[in-house]
């Protein structure tokens, strides 16, 4: 902190160390970029974790939040704020020191309208073409319902035979000349049509319904023979706007959203949430809750891990022996397991605010130990059969090689993150709960093809099953929920927490502003990272190593589209 | 090497026990915690409306039922949950004061129309007063709403008479007979 102080006198506006791993300034915005470059360059910042947009509507202000954190060398997390005046609100882009700004700026300027300078394709990433304008994030936006859409859009068959609809603006909007300017520029058919070079090249689109993909999305691949010559990806086919309604509901409403975004992590999304809602209310859980929320994890990370190796699987046509079927039997142990604490398969609602809604069942222990055993043998069979399997190697070894620079360069966490060789992982990064109590080891691998990933995976189930034998032993008795004022109202503020998803770093960015509901919720979400990552690493591969890439992130859309 | 493979299968198709539920005959044995729909105690629930209050999707309403405790519920309102959005949240479960509305083991909803998945008191009340046991119940209610009045006429007589005697000590005891 002092340090940025004394080499950048006068720019840093505000500044609040929150404990030893968070920090918050507010900066100059036409300092940002070099006080960014600073950071990453001399304090070791080289991991760009996200940004938000906030519309700060009362003080007639934007502001934007870059997360910035380090990959390992040390664990702070700096909140940087930038602030704008509403009319006409720019910020210097991010994108020429970090290549993933890419997605977090363009996702901002969708929604808030704030232009970012010298981004290199500020395209809409997962609003329609019709809502770009309106930007519907904002708090002065009107918004839904609108009924009136299908009745103004106009058919127009273009002259390669296409057929669009293009929505006319609303009636009264041109009667008081209000209709707001859209911003120019190309669609994403014209931006991928505008890449084709010669007429050995063509476009090959894979989705929005697609074997590969976990979810709507379209992959498109410019291809030249066998090869991808450019991938290009469309997001947002399922976006729900999940950050906006949970601006419109109380804070304990707000934890059902957090299991919708991704199913199979719905524990670790509540635990993020909750976590980030905790530090605003300054309780802590009790010992009890905290034990049974890290199994709870464990379990989800197991079972989510399964399913996403298993699926994966099956597309690369393993069928002789289908690890599919034998991943989903030995899944559904789990599932059980998790229903007989939580009441619910998947989307568990279970963490609350200081503590956790059910303690566990009677005999749960006893239950559970026999089933983490087989899950011990299965996975080390799974292990032995993968690697023993020659067409399972050969599809997979030197596939998809993300090089540890890359890794770190393309934003990527979780378990591709430690396949190419770098030990990242929030539970020993920033430990919550009681994990830094717990042995565990931080799986990695160094090759960062698409074998090491799914290699990664299976030996974090091993790990994730000796975490919970240990809490199993652990567990005290107690109290498992702290108490609670009566309406949840948090003190003005706001927090970060991240926890580790399955599928890599989670993090809720909360802000309150002293009533029952939140003023703002930023989701950064792994696979938002993965999807961004994955037009470059395609980038050279066969058409038929695709899926082998592209399924070994076990990506899952419904989390990029919250 | 495929070899191998092919013994894991046999193993498994040898060793592991079946795994094929046969669901609709036999339903699978749900754990004591399973959120299905909800059960209503009608003989406790005060009809607060904190479940529908909490609701994220709303899809709680109270709604007018004839076998609950009158004593308790005096509008005599219940909750009605549509079925078609909830999301067996839970939420409703823990909000609840008196710990009326619990959720069961029963998971089947599916109706051929979206009014049939509305389920209204009468579907989910697990546990109501009789026919007769309510006509009790509303005398009783009726009795004890009387008394209250004169129990409440008499007090502000007593305040009056009081407040013309212009004693400070009587404030308090017209407070006690409000409360009986």
């Amino acid at each position: 902190m002092s340090a940025i102080q004394s080499a950048f006198p006068g720019s840093v506006l505000e500044s609040r160390v929150e404990s030893d791993r968070r920090l918050w300034i507010t900066v100059d915005p036409k300092k940002l970029v070099e006080i960014t470059q600073f950071l990453r360059d001399k304090k070791d910042f080289d991991h760009y974790s996200g940004a938000a947009g906030v519309d700060r509507i009362n003080e007639n202000l934007f502001e934007v939040v870059e997360i910035l954190t380090s990959h390992g060398a040390h664990q702070v997390v700096v909140m940087m704020k930038v602030r704008v005046p509403r009319d006409k609100p720019s910020v210097r882009s991010l994108t020429g020191l970090y290549w993933n700004a890419n997605w977090y700026e363009r996702e901002i300027w969708e929604m808030y309208g704030i232009n970012f300078e010298g981004h290199p394709e500020l395209y809409p990433l997962l609003l329609p073409d019709e809502l770009v304008g309106y930007w519907p994030w904002r708090k002065d936006f009107k918004g839904y319902p609108d009924t009136t859409t299908g009745e103004r859009a106009i058919e127009q068959v273009g002259p390669d035979g296409y057929t669009e609809f293009k929505i006319m603006p609303h009636p009264e909007m041109i009667k008081a000349g209000v209709v707001p300017e859209r911003p120019k520029y190309p669609t994403f058919r014209e931006r991928e049509e505008a890449e084709i070079k010669s007429d050995s090249e063509m476009i090959m689109h894979m989705g929005p319904q697609h074997a590969i993909v976990p979810g709507p999305f379209l992959l498109d691949l410019l291809i030249e023979g066998e090869r991808v010559k450019k991938a290009f990806l469309d997001v947002g086919y399922i976006h729900k706007g999940i950050e906006k309604i949970m601006e419109n509901r109380t804070y304990l409403q707000g934890i059902v959203y957090t299991d919708r975004m991704c199913y199979l992590a719905s524990i670790t999304n509540n635990e993020a949430y909750c976590g980030a809602v905790e530090r605003l209310l300054n309780i802590t859980p009790p010992e009890r809750a905290q034990y049974i929320r890290v199994i709870l994890a464990e379990l989800s990370r197991i079972q989510s891990h399964l399913l996403g190796t298993g699926e994966f699987l099956t597309l690369l046509g393993a069928a002789t022996y289908s690890p599919f079927q034998y991943m989903i039997i030995d899944r559904e142990d789990l599932v059980y397991l998790m229903e007989s604490i939580t009441g619910a398969r998947i989307t568990h609602t279970f963490v609350r605010f200081g503590g956790v809604r059910n303690d566990l069942p009677d005999g749960f222990a006893d239950k559970a130990r026999p089933i983490l055993k087989r899950m011990r043998e299965r996975t080390e069979e799974y292990m032995d059969l993968l690697h023993s399997d020659p067409i399972y190697t050969r599809r997979m070894r030197g596939i998809g090689v993300l090089s540890p620079g890359d890794a770190r360069r393309l934003g990527v966490s979780g378990p591709p993150l430690r396949a190419s060789d770098t030990p990242y992982d929030m539970r020993r990064e920033d430990p919550i709960l009681v994990y830094p109590d717990l042995d565990f080891k931080v799986v990695t691998r160094k090759a960062g093809d698409a074998e090491a990933r799914v290699e990664v995976r299976l030996e974090e189930i091993l790990e994730s099953i000796h975490i919970i034998e240990q809490c199993l032993d652990q567990i005290p008795e107690g109290p498992i929920q702290e108490k609670l004022p009566k309406k949840i109202k948090p003190e003005p503020g706001e927090a970060y927490y991240r926890v580790e998803d399955p599928r890599g770093e989670m993090g809720f960015y909360v802000i309150s502003d002293g009533s029952e509901k939140p003023y703002r919720v930023k989701v950064r979400g792994p696979v938002y990272a993965y999807m961004q990552a994955l037009p470059p690493l395609l980038e050279g591969a066969y058409v038929a190593d695709v899926v082998a890439i592209a399924g070994s992130m076990d990506a899952c859309t419904s989390e990029v589209d919250r | 090497m495929v070899l191998k493979s092919l013994k894991y299968t046999l193993k498994t198709a040898l060793t592991t026990t079946e795994v094929t539920r046969l669901y609709p005959e036999v339903m699978m044995e749900l754990p004591a915690n399973e959120r299905g729909i909800h059960e209503l105690d009608a003989t406790t629930c005060i009809g607060c409306g904190s479940c529908a209050r909490v609701c994220p999707n709303s899809c709680i309403e109270l709604v007018p039922y004839k076998y609950g405790n009158p004593l308790k519920n005096r509008k005599m309102l219940f909750p009605q949950i549509d079925y078609g959005r909830c999301t067996f949240c839970g939420l409703c479960v823990d909000e609840c004061p008196v710990s009326c509305l619990k959720m069961g083991k029963r998971t089947e909803i599916a109706g051929w129309d979206r009014k049939d998945i509305v389920y209204g008191p009468d579907r989910i009340a697990v546990k109501k007063f009789s026919d007769k046991e309510v006509a009790e119940l509303e005398a009783e209610a009726k009795r004890q709403a009387e008394e209250k009045k004169k129990a409440a006429a008499a007090a502000a007589k007593e305040k009056a008479a009081k407040a013309k005697g212009k004693e400070n000590k009587g404030k308090a005891k017209p407070a006690e007979g409000g409360e009986a």
